[in-house]
């Protein structure tokens, strides 16, 4: 059950690099944009007493107003800088939680981010007698939302919007498209879902510390689109399992677990380069669709 | 001279001094960037590769210490080698993000290696220079610090004569210029990608043993930090220019000092990510850039 919570959070975290992939981008902000997401909301429920719904919201909307604010001056900075720059927001934001102090005393309880102590006492599930299930439910409401919203994104002009400033900047500009708004748009939808993730996070974990919003998350956020792949949503979804299937179903290996861990990864960057879901086999799963259908309508 | 001034120029120096590891840490990425076009990810996880096997191989035969370095670049290099095989050779030319993601698992390969061999405690690492202090007017000369540099400026030497006064530098310089054109000139991509990664391991191999000898242990943890340091330094120097990378190095290593001794360790990494990003959105082509990226 808490397996498939956690599906959830890793899913989001990955639909929000895929939107920002999809125009060409590789950003290294979302773990940033996540931590943004998660001490926000949990400020919200833990300290100002707000129901969690607004609270997770609200989470969603600043990570999403950050995604807006780092799109401008990521305008500036293409491919590979882009990933540095944003590696710095994301690295600047773990530094603020580093030092931030906003606690509260409840009876005997210090509640509220305390600096390099950890943000304690996210307590809303257990205060209100939440189970597991309906944790997990919870959290798949915004995944499945999250998910429907990009399927239907990627299915309309927006989509093919994003996936032609993607494939080609110049070309995209001179049919018309505005690649500010384009990118702009994609960083703060990234922004968006990362922070609807973070916001979720931190009321599953109870407890936040800086350290976990590091690089290394920021690498899995864009791990799960490269590894499975920016065909379609499915793709994200493709490498969260790919990778949580790895970290679970290679549990019996023990320690050598983990170095199997960074093998597979070469290997199926070698295998599938462009990811497990590619456009190419999109591509080959509709014109076979397209055939079947095509062949009904023969038969009749 | 007031108590004030004499700190930050002393923290200058510390600075300067230990941004010469920064430097060499930084001219790998920014080589394997020139001549290909893409990042490689596992090179801080090669230099620290060297530096952990030169400490095994120090403990297995009991040798002198002056068997750090060569054995540190040996095996470096020829990380360096395995990394251009398995995560460059056979990738797509034209789509940077597939190496990009491989070396990452490189970086996870690496990392857990060290973890499993040394069961995550980190190790300390003779410091052979450490006790060494040398007063320079009213300031302290480290003497870890200063061979740290004298040493980096010897491998500058090495690598500038290598780059510009050899065939394979000459090849290589022809291949980041225009990879077709020194194609259609016969000059093997394949053998010079392969020349640079072994080339760069090296000297990751020397900047991890001395980064192991000045923070007197290694750890596993290092790894990420010392990935970080080197692309903030080869972003700030321009990617692809080897004495931008120099100077990136040396102004990173200053910067760390000069905030450290401000601002306290909690906000020295803001300010250079701070300082790193400014850089990146008013002069994204670094301080030694071409405008071609």
């Amino acid at each position: 059950m808490s397996l498939l919570t956690l599906f959830g959070f890793r899913i989001l975290l990955g639909l929000s690099a895929y939107v920002v992939i999809l125009t060409g981008q590789i950003s290294m902000a979302q773990a940033g944009f996540y931590a943004l997401g998660a001490y926000t909301a949990a400020t919200a429920t833990a300290i100002w007493g707000w129901p969690i719904v607004p609270a997770i919201l609200l989470g969603g909307l600043v990570g999403g107003l950050f995604g807006f604010l780092v799109g401008f001056p990521a305008l500036r900075v293409r491919g590979l800088f882009l990933v540095i720059a944003t590696l710095a927001f994301t690295e600047i934001v773990r530094m603020v939680f580093l030092n931030l102090k906003y606690t509260i005393r409840v009876g005997d309880r210090t509640i509220g981010p305390a600096a390099a102590e950890g943000f304690r006492g996210i307590t809303y599930y257990y205060e209100n007698g939440w189970s597991a299930l309906q944790i997990m439910a919870f959290t798949w409401l915004f995944v499945l939302a999250v998910l429907a919203g990009f399927w239907l994104m990627d299915r309309s002009r927006a989509g093919a919007v994003l996936r032609a400033v993607g494939e080609d900047e110049l070309a995209a500009a001179s049919v018309g498209i505005n690649l500010t708004a384009a990118k702009v748009a994609a960083m703060a939808a990234g922004g968006l879902v990362a922070g609807l993730a973070g916001a979720l996070y931190a009321h599953y974990a109870t407890y936040l510390s800086q350290e976990e919003f590091g690089a290394l998350l920021a690498t899995f956020a864009i791990a799960y689109p490269l590894v499975g792949g920016t065909g379609s949503v499915a793709g994200p979804i493709a490498g969260v399992l790919f990778f949580s299937l790895l970290i679970d179903g290679l549990r019996f290996l023990g320690d050598w677990r983990n170095l199997l861990f960074g093998v597979l990864i070469i290997a199926m960057m070698n295998l599938r380069p462009h990811g497990i879901i590619d456009v190419g086999l999109v591509r080959r799963l509709r014109a076979l669709l397209h055939l079947r259908r095509e062949r009904a309508y023969a038969g009749d | 001279m007031t108590d004030l001034a004499l700190d930050v120029v002393q923290q200058l120096l510390n600075g300067f001094l230990f941004g010469s590891s920064y430097a060499l840490i930084g001219i790998g990425f920014t080589m394997i960037f020139g001549v290909m076009d893409k990042f490689n990810l596992a090179f801080g996880v090669t230099a620290l590769a060297g530096a952990y096997t030169a400490l095994l191989v120090l403990h297995l035969t009991q040798g002198p210490l002056a068997l750090l370095f060569p054995v540190a670049v040996a095996a470096a290099g020829l990380v360096g080698l395995v990394v251009e095989l398995v995560c460059f050779r056979w990738m797509p030319r034209d789509y940077p993000l597939a190496p990009l993601m491989a070396t990452v698992g490189m970086l996870f390969f690496i990392d857990e290696v060290i973890v499993h061999g040394t069961h995550g405690r980190p190790m300390a690492f003779p410091a052979p220079m450490g006790e060494v202090m040398m007063d320079v007017g009213p300031w302290l000369l480290r003497g870890d610090l200063g061979f740290m540099f004298l040493v980096s400026l010897g491998v500058m030497g090495i690598l500038w004569t290598l780059v510009y006064k050899t065939r394979l530098g000459l090849a290589t310089r022809s291949v980041s210029q225009q990879p077709v054109a020194a194609q259609l000139c016969g000059i093997s991509l394949v053998r010079v990608n392969a020349a640079v990664f072994v080339i760069t391991g090296m000297i990751g191999g020397v900047a991890g043993v001395l980064i192991g000898s000045a923070v007197g242990a290694l750890s596993p943890l290092l790894s990420l930090p010392l990935t970080v340091k080197g692309l903030v330094t080869a972003v700030l120097g321009g990617l692809g220019s080897i004495p931008g990378a120099i100077v990136g190095g040396l102004l990173l290593g200053i910067v760390e000092y000069e905030a450290l001794y401000f601002f306290g360790i909690g906000y020295r990494d803001m300010v250079t990510y701070l300082l790193l990003f400014v850089f990146l959105v008013f002069r994204p082509g670094g301080l030694f850039g071409q405008t071609r990226h």
